[in-house]
């Protein structure tokens, strides 16, 4: 197989992934949103090779396709995390390195970002990023970076690198209250509920959302 | 940001409705004021109208708007004051409520601000921007803001926002006559974001789809992008089918191509916007660090926060259950209604119908005279004035958002958050109305819930008034007793009931005001506001329900439950028969069915076991009529048949259980 014919099964796999995440994963939807040239082809050759397979009109990653795309996703969204939040690229430059990247980065390189940056749980967009060797041992040689709020030292300032909270309810009326990625957040207490500070306005959450709201320390505190 | 060519454009779309208001230099024809929560809007607006105002529930809803007008130029312009928001995408019911009020018709926009935290002010009014609304922005609380070293440069800021700009401080009453005469010159601010390709590729396609409106196509076409369903309704009232399905279309578009919710990434980019232009005109100087004040953090302090709340709940006792509940029902129930009012109705009433049916109804023992407005204007009233008043306290001085960071791990057991303790507080004043304002609780569940155990086990201050003092004429470890079996039952039922009832706990997220010294004539006001609405809606329940007391007695249902009750007392709970009469008063009025045990107890016919149990289960007890009667409003019946059906069992059951666990103790209280 040609170098650029494994990139394209890659893509593939990954653009499946994705649509079935958001559950669109119509062949129509599949084809039309990749950015290969003769997609169709292109998810002809993944179901030729037992990666993925057609079922009433919707497109469904086999468990070898899945490997693939799992692997592939990571990649991609441990660099965007990297990228954006830890380097505050724009996001155009971001999206083009990331898409690059995640077709070069070795497992271990990826495990190796995924333990600097806290084992973060998602990209900068919200989806989750699977899961890698290193996640499940959680070592913690590396001191991360960026942890989750209430592992701030109190009364100290962190800048909002991503919110991991489940419902999109619950993300619109923190973000409402002025918490979005980029902005500055102080934690002033813990117990029984997590209060922070973004710019004047005070806010308290259930110390599970905290958790989700992952913070950039300060390096040189 | 600043861009006059994006604000003629905005005022293009907005369908001529911004011209007539956005002239300067007229007198407006009508003043919303808008802004966050806990700027002092309603502190202004008290000062604005002065005396005349209205306060009603917004249709549907039980968020209250005030209405009243203010002189301007020798004309009465009407004003309105909306609930504190922070976007024109509501939130909550309440944001949604002032979206609405701005979407139904055109009006000048007062918006106020607390000058400390210009950014977040600015990221609304970069909405009301959007929104094509002639605008007055008014700089509250500048006090504040100069003693944490804040200043803003008012004339830059007005020149680069298009809009008058006056600094007040309006609990001292400073710079209202300079916002007066800036509210002649209100103008659409000229502000802009610019939401970068994808978005706004995708407004320029909603634009031409959407209704005109008394806002621009601008803003109504990123409500629609960030998914705002409570548009939805309004939409499709004012758009053609095809053109609905092609916004659905380019609102999927957009979603597809962002790879993020388009709400978030337009509030980030609002906030963006906003946080520059505010860093243009705002200086920080020496001591805008701020730390919590010793006070402040004390209040949510892991260990100190606990006793200050218990102070806090004791002192609202001993205003409402014992100012309110013993010393003003006292004058009023028995000096004015048992001496006066009662004897002179029951007297006209006997003079003029010779039957016994009318005047019974009117003026018997379940009179709706001597029953039903005795018991709600003389018995509940002073309770509910009383009340609301602390209530108010509690709300303007911030300490409730305190409150309920305190008690959130506890309501999370029982499947809630710490924002039930409003309507759990609430409940301690009355339990009818307190059902009503489940309606803030985020989801359905915990509407139930919160109901459920408000019926189960909130004595409201009528009741608990009596019960406490049975309690004290027994002994301390009595009261020990009675308040853990009330407790474990709320804690345990609360338990299950989020376990098998479906649906989910919604996530605690709250902010948190600073402590401030609550405005009197605010608080007059809001009481005042409150007060009117229990006369308007909870009156008449109490009637309703005096009349089918009045039913079950003439028809003879009445006896035949006392009787058929008679068993279960004796039996189960090891009570005298008599008490069975006082359980089925306990249901018209849980204050009156106290009553009863507290005369059987005084007349020594109750031994401290027997007057434990039966404290025990008249407090669990089914809820009064009224309160049934507004669940059944709320709910559906049934919902309240459920609930009645759960409660008379459990309250029986935890009797029982009480009873003979106490008897096989042979404990002596």
């Amino acid at each position: 197989m040609r170098p650029a014919e494994s990139e394209r099964i890659e893509e593939m796999c990954e653009e499946i992934w994705s649509l079935t995440e958001m559950g669109d994963n119509t062949v129509r939807a599949v084809v039309s949103g990749s950015k290969l040239s003769r997609a169709d082809e292109a998810l002809e050759a993944l179901t030729g090779q037992g990666l993925a397979r057609i079922q009433a009109d919707r497109a469904f990653l086999t468990e070898q396709g899945q490997v693939i795309a799992r692997a592939i996703v990571r990649r991609h969204r441990l660099t965007e995390v990297l990228f954006r939040e830890v380097l505050s690229l724009e996001e155009n430059v971001t999206e083009s390195t990331a898409c690059e990247m995640e077709h070069i980065l070795s497992s271990q390189v990826a495990d190796s970002i995924c333990t600097y940056l806290g084992h973060p749980p998602r990209c900068p967009h919200g989806k989750p990023i699977p899961r890698g060797a290193c996640c499940e041992v959680l070592r913690k040689e590396l001191r991360p970076l960026v942890v989750p709020l209430p592992e701030l030292e109190m009364g100290k300032e962190g800048r909002i690198v991503f919110l991991t909270a489940a419902g999109q309810q619950t993300l619109e009326r923190v973000a409402s209250l002025g918490i979005v990625p980029g902005r500055a957040a102080r934690l002033l207490q813990r117990a029984p509920s997590v209060i922070l500070e973004a710019g004047r306005t005070r806010v308290a959450v259930d110390p599970e959302i905290a958790r989700q709201i992952f913070v950039r320390r300060d390096p040189a505190v | 940001m600043v861009s006059s060519a994006a604000r003629a454009a905005d005022c293009a779309a907005c369908a001529g409705s911004c011209q007539r208001t956005a002239a300067a230099g007229l007198v407006p024809e009508k003043v919303a004021l808008v802004g966050n929560p806990n700027v002092g809007k309603s502190v202004l607006f008290g000062l604005l109208t002065g005396r005349y105002v209205t306060v009603s529930n917004y249709p549907g809803t039980t968020v209250e708007i005030s209405r009243g007008a203010m002189i301007l130029e020798g004309r009465a312009v009407p004003v309105v004051d909306t609930p504190g928001t922070n976007g024109l995408t509501p939130q909550s019911e309440d944001e949604r409520v002032t979206r609405d009020l701005l979407l139904e018709r055109p009006c000048t926009v007062l918006q106020v601000a607390d000058a400390k935290n210009l950014p977040r002010a600015l990221a609304l009014t970069l909405q009301l921007a959007e929104a094509g609304l002639a605008c007055v922005l008014c700089l509250n609380m500048s006090d504040e803001a100069e003693s944490l070293g804040v200043s803003i440069d008012v004339e830059l800021l007005s020149g680069l926002a298009g809009v008058p700009v006056a600094s007040t401080v309006a609990t001292r009453r400073e710079g209202v006559a300079r916002l007066r005469a800036a509210l002649r010159h209100a103008r659409v601010p000229a502000l802009h974001a610019d939401y970068g390709r994808p978005i706004e590729e995708a407004v320029s396609q909603m634009v031409p789809l959407l209704p005109p409106g008394p806002v621009a196509a601008r803003a109504l076409a990123l409500a629609v992008l960030s998914r705002d369903i409570t548009l939805g309704p309004w939409l499709r009232d004012r758009m053609r089918p095809q053109d609905l399905a092609r916004a659905e279309e380019v609102a999927a578009g957009l979603a597809r191509s962002l790879r993020e919710p388009a709400a978030l990434a337009i509030q980030r980019r609002r906030l963006e916007a906003a946080g520059e232009l505010a860093a243009r005109v705002v200086r920080e100087g020496r001591g805008a660090l701020r730390e919590q004040a010793s006070l402040d953090a004390l209040t949510t302090h892991p260990l100190w926060g606990y006793p200050i709340a218990a102070g806090v709940l004791y002192a609202l006792y001993l205003f409402v259950g014992v100012l309110g509940a013993q010393t003003a029902v006292g004058w009023i129930e028995e000096g004015l209604f048992g001496r006066v009012l009662n004897p002179a109705v029951e007297a006209a009433v006997r003079a003029w119908s010779a039957w016994d049916l009318p005047a019974d109804l009117i003026a018997g023992p379940y009179g709706l005279f001597t029953m039903g407005l005795t018991y709600a204007l003389a018995i509940v009233l002073p309770i509910v004035v009383t009340f609301f008043f602390a209530f108010s306290v509690l709300e303007d001085s911030g300490y409730l958002p305190r409150l309920a960071v305190m008690l959130n791990r506890l309501f999370w057991v029982m499947g809630l958050n710490g924002r039930a303790v409003l309507p759990m507080v609430l409940g301690l004043g009355c339990d009818t109305m307190a059902t009503l304002t489940t309606r803030i609780l985020g989801s359905r569940k915990e509407r139930r819930i919160v109901i459920l155990l408000l019926a189960l086990g909130v004595p409201c201050s009528a009741q608990l008034g009596v019960i406490l003092g049975m309690l004290a004429a027994l002994s301390w470890k009595a009261a020990v007793v009675w308040a853990s079996a009330v407790a474990g039952s709320v804690v345990l039922v609360g338990w299950l009931a989020a376990r098998i009832l479906p649906g989910e706990r919604e996530e605690f997220v709250m902010e948190i005001p600073p402590l401030r010294r609550p405005c009197l004539a605010n608080l007059l006001r809001k009481t005042a506001a409150r007060v009117g609405w229990y006369l308007k809606e909870a009156v008449p329940l109490f009637l309703l329900g005096t009349l089918l007391l009045f039913a079950a007695d003439r028809s003879g249902l009445l006896g035949r439950l006392q009787r058929a009750l008679q068993p279960v007392v004796t039996s189960l709970l090891g009570l005298p028969a008599q008490s069975s009469e006082a359980f089925l008063m306990g249901f018209l009025r849980r204050d009156f069915g106290a009553a009863g045990l507290f005369r059987l107890a005084g007349q020594g016919s109750l031994d401290p076991v027997q007057a434990v149990v039966s404290l025990v289960v008249m407090t669990l007890f089914i809820p009064c009529v009224a309160n049934l009667l507004m669940i059944v409003k709320e709910q559906g019946a049934r919902a309240a048949l459920a609930v009645a059906a759960f409660v008379f069992p459990f309250a029986v059951l935890v009797g029982t259980a009480l009873n003979h666990a106490l008897r096989a103790a042979g404990a002596s209280l």
